[in-house]
């Protein structure tokens, strides 16, 4: 039951991977990307999620997924174009398909006609293209899965080299069909040549089911060239050494759908389908005739050689009916072996060519160093095929991580505690330390590296959601996403799908206006949101742009007063207004719609951001659209700080948002009405924040021996915090408050200092945000 | 109840002590005794001062590192608006689960287990609010009054303006 159950959740997990992946091929292809890669991915991501669900007996994915399935089968063979109809229907299929994976991963019922009316219109696509279609026949193999079992004819050839050769007499087909294979220029003849790199066993892959399959299509007749195979003492137990030669019979046969077949161990394998009596290489043109019967003795030594390994390296459980079969023997040429070793040439470069008379017996223990030759580069090939990853559950890289980032705090505690003394005393400690520093922070960087992932798989959620904010506000939106492949630390990244939801409901909602205002407005109907991912040093930025109507201040302001967060007399600028509405509860839709107004969207953006250590910031420009901006850490693990001193209290300040740092005694302060401080910084005014008269503590130092440290908060506003003492810089890990206790408001977090002690980590940004709605109270 | 609660969840725990009784820790604070049930507490400890917390009621006296994470201090005596306790060394803290968060109360001393029978918890007596929001009942033990401390109330509020 639990085993079942973890199937359960690969599978959902692989779903929700597919699903990402056909969003991003789709994003490509609706921007014009027609190529048949992209359809064969799109084509391969449906397969396999039908497959998994017809596994686990979701009937209603199953029968969706194929008839989907079936339309893109027709639009991979240009049977139906690939307009853009098709593409909008097949979108709204993938939103069907996740609606049916979380419905089966949730345990819900969908309606049972969901996904109904699109699929109608697959069939009728699919139909309509098929009148009077003589390719009908090819199309209706696709659909039934037609299990009925044709005899599978296989050999196993040998030669007086290594080929064995194997026959089993076919119940339907003429013997003569088989051994005389070139037949020449008859339509519906194929040769098949499949060859599997040493891994396909490992994939899970069994060629004896393709063989079966392509038995299903026509008549076949397969054999089995062990010229590679080595001697015993190289043998890999669960590595390939055959590759076969299928011959195939069937008429009005394309050959895609004999590639079809071969379609799961893509990658695994090298496939050459080659019309007879057509592009025959030459080599392998003139081939034997009759089959040769297995010498006893040559086929005893062969099974001797080949014996419990050969098993597990050639699944030709056929053959093992073989003897049994009339077999007729006799030295095969050596011309299809030639021709094979031509094919292992292509496979692997490092195989040396095999010289063309061979048929003067090449002797055994000259068979296995090609074949070994050909493994090791074969395995450096495979390498390149495919990235390789393995799946890691998540908490293992966590611990890691932790304990990564508090080996990065004993260490620079560790270097702390070496004052001048030490360092002259012992300098071999010293020189220790610094490589134990070096080394600390590569590893810190290579567990982050481990824990990075592309943005991509939060921005490729966003696209359906424009799609059906689009349709529920009756707008033309349009998404653009830049910058997708930006990574950031995993956690970041699953803290960003909510902000990032209600950032765009927001912009789709209040920003892009009607089509006919648009127009009025002389802008184009269709709005754009622009979602970009970019690094910007120790940070990543994220902007949701749009090219709405941008925020209406009046009305924000008109709110604000009402509600009392400002005050008749004040007038904020236009950037504290803009600031306001991550204010929580706030709202400027005039009417409640299911999408968003209920007043709870921004100010979830904004303790989202900032509980991850981030900040927010929004900029408007009216009629012409609104840019929200998010800057977020690299990692969540350590931060870089500045230790200061408040009142008695440690604190620490993210050296990601100091600019500069000065002593009062040089500073210039002036007064403002308000009764506030500014700072004059060359030439520019910056609020002051008195950071132990914010915390409601006592400094015990003269004004002129506390220091300034300048830090830049969002959007280019600096601002100013007058704290008592400076006491360096360090690495530290971010501790939640909240774990055990609550948001503390101008706090966003704590950590541990070396000594044991808890610093407080301040929340520049919102030391400001709190500073605007107390002059405005 | 609070009490009761939480003592189904541990109910193997306390099986032992038998059905209808509680085991308590008592502590002080001044003349006064009050208990918490013992399967809430995870750790007594001295007190080694706090990083005070900003922006907060006075009765949080701040958070400390306990192996790593980061706990609230809450001040008993300033929750009662009796003043804040000026801490020393032998002042105590309690460390306590509350719900999924883990807690500390800073207390004069703690002074016993007891022992009682559900039966001898007593309902608090209607009148003053600070009483009946932050007691659960009222135990009698050796005559004198031990107060049952609803610990969800003396953590809530702890927000300057909440």
């Amino acid at each position: 039951m639990s085993d079942l159950d973890d199937f359960k959740a690969t599978y959902f997990d692989e779903c929700s991977e597919l699903m990402n992946e056909l969003e991003e091929q789709f994003a490509a292809i609706e921007g014009g990307e027609r190529d048949a890669d992209r359809l064969n991915a799109v084509f391969r991501a449906i397969h396999s999620i039908k497959g998994g669900a017809g596994a686990f007996g979701f009937s209603g994915l199953v029968g969706f997924a194929h008839a989907y399935e079936t339309l893109l089968d027709y639009v991979r063979d240009g049977r139906v174009e690939m307009t853009d109809d098709v593409v909008s229907l097949c979108i709204r299929a993938n939103d069907i398909v996740g609606d049916y994976i979380n419905a089966a991963q949730s345990g819900e019922e969908l309606a049972a006609d969901y996904g109904q009316e699109e699929k109608q219109r697959f069939d009728a696509i699919a139909r309509g293209q098929r009148g009077g279609d003589e390719d009908e026949w090819s199309g209706e193999i696709i659909e039934e899965f037609d299990i009925e079992f044709t005899p599978v004819r296989v050999e196993l050839a040998v030669d007086d080299g290594d080929v064995v050769e194997a026959v089993e007499a076919p119940v339907a087909a003429e013997p003569d069909t088989f051994d005389a294979p070139p037949m020449p220029v008859e339509p519906g003849h194929w040769e098949v040549r499949f060859t599997p790199y040493r891994q396909l066993y490992s994939r899970a892959n069994d060629p004896l089911l393709l063989f079966r399959e392509l038995a299903a299509l026509g008549e076949i007749n397969v054999r089995a060239i062990l010229t590679d195979i080595p001697a015993l003492s190289d043998f890999e137990p669960f590595g390939v050494y055959c590759s076969w030669e299928i011959s195939l019979f069937a008429p009005d046969l394309t050959e895609s759908a004999i590639r079809e077949v071969f379609e799961f161990v893509d990658g695994d394998c090298s496939i050459e389908v080659v019309p007879l009596g057509h592009v025959v290489p030459p080599a392998a043109a003139p081939a034997p005739a009759p089959v040769a019967v297995v010498q006893p003795a040559k086929a005893d030594e062969n099974l001797m050689a080949l014996t419990e390994d050969e098993v597990a390296a050639a699944p030709v459980r056929l053959v093992a009916e073989a003897p049994s079969a009339p077999v007729a023997a006799e030295p095969v040429a050596e011309e299809p072996a030639l021709s094979f070793a031509d094919l292992a040439n292509e496979i692997s470069a490092s195989a040396p060519p095999r010289p063309v008379p061979q048929a003067a017996a090449p002797k055994p223990a000259a068979a296995p160093k090609p074949a070994a030759g050909g493994e090791g580069g074969e395995e450096g090939g495979n390498r390149a095929v495919g990235v390789q990853s393995i799946r890691v559950d998540l908490d293992k890289v966590d611990r890691v991580v932790n304990m990564v980032s508090e080996l990065v705090i004993t260490q620079s505690m560790l270097t702390q505690q070496m004052d001048e003394n030490l360092r002259a005393r012992y300098t071999e400690l010293v020189r220790g330390l610094e490589v134990l520093a070096q080394t600390t922070r590569g590893l810190q960087d290579s567990v982050m590296a481990i824990r990075a992932q592309p943005v991509k798989s939060v921005f490729s959620r966003m696209p359906r959601l424009v799609r059906e904010l689009a349709t529920k506000t009756g707008k033309k939106i349009k998404l653009e996403t830049i910058g997708e492949n930006t990574e950031i630390d995993k956690t970041v990244i699953e803290q960003l799908s909510d902000p990032l939801t209600h950032m765009i409901r927001n912009s789709a909602d209040h920003g892009i206006e009607d089509p006919e205002k648009r127009k009025s407005r002389g802008k184009s109907e269709i709005g754009t949101i622009r979602l970009s991912a970019e690094q910007a040093g120790g940070n990543i930025l994220i902007i949701v742009e749009d090219d709405g109507n941008g925020i209406n201040r009046e009305r924000v302001l008109q709110l604000a007063r009402d509600k009392g967060l400002v005050a008749p007399d004040i007038t904020p600028t236009d950037e504290q207004i803009d600031q306001l509405i991550f204010a929580p509860g706030f709202s400027t839709a005039d009417a409640v719609s299911d999408i968003s107004g209920r007043g709870v969207g921004m100010d979830v953006v904004l303790s989202n951001i900032k509980k991850i250590g981030g900040s927010v910031h929004v900029r408007s420009w009216t009629g012409k659209g609104s840019r929200v901006t998010l800057r977020l850490p690299l990692t969540l693990a350590v931060l870089d700080v500045m230790l200061v001193k408040v009142g008695e209290s440690p604190y620490v300040v993210p050296l990601s948002s100091i600019v500069e740092t000065m002593q009062c005694s040089g500073a210039i302060f002036e007064r403002v009405p308000s009764g506030g401080q500014v700072l004059q910084v060359r030439g520019e005014y910056v609020q002051v924040i008195d950071v132990a008269q914010r915390f409601g503590m006592h400094s015990n130092k003269a004004p002129d021996d506390r220091f300034v440290v300048l830090c830049e908060s969002e959007g280019s506003q600096k601002v100013a915090l007058v704290v008592d003492d400076i006491i360096g810089q360090q690495q530290v890990v971010i501790k939640s408050l909240e774990e055990n206790f609550e948001q503390v408001e101008g706090i966003a977090g704590g950590t541990i200092l070396g000594d044991g002690n808890v610093a407080l980590i301040v929340d520049v940004q919102g030391l400001r945000v709190h500073q605007i709605h107390q002059n405005a109270a | 109840m609070e009490a009761l609660s939480l003592r189904e969840d541990n109910g193997d725990k306390t099986a032992v002590v038998g059905q209808n009784t509680l085991q308590l820790i008592a502590f002080s604070i001044g003349e006064q005794t009050y208990g918490v049930e013992i399967t809430t507490v995870r750790e007594i400890r001295a007190w080694n001062g706090a990083t005070p917390l900003p922006n907060t009621r006075d009765f949080v006296r701040g958070v400390i590192n306990l192996r790593g994470t980061i706990v609230p201090i809450f001040d008993l005596r300033a929750r009662f608006g009796d003043g804040q306790t000026s801490p020393t060394k032998n002042h105590v803290v309690v460390v306590m689960s509350v719900g999924d968060k883990w807690v500390g109360i800073l207390v004069d001393a703690v002074s016993d287990i007891l022992t009682v029978s559900r039966e001898d918890i007593h309902n608090v007596p209607e009148g003053n609010a600070i009483d009946t929001e932050l007691l659960n009942g009222i135990i009698t033990h050796d005559s004198r009054m031990v107060g049952l401390i609803d610990l969800h109330a003396v953590v809530n509020g702890a927000k300057l303006d909440g």
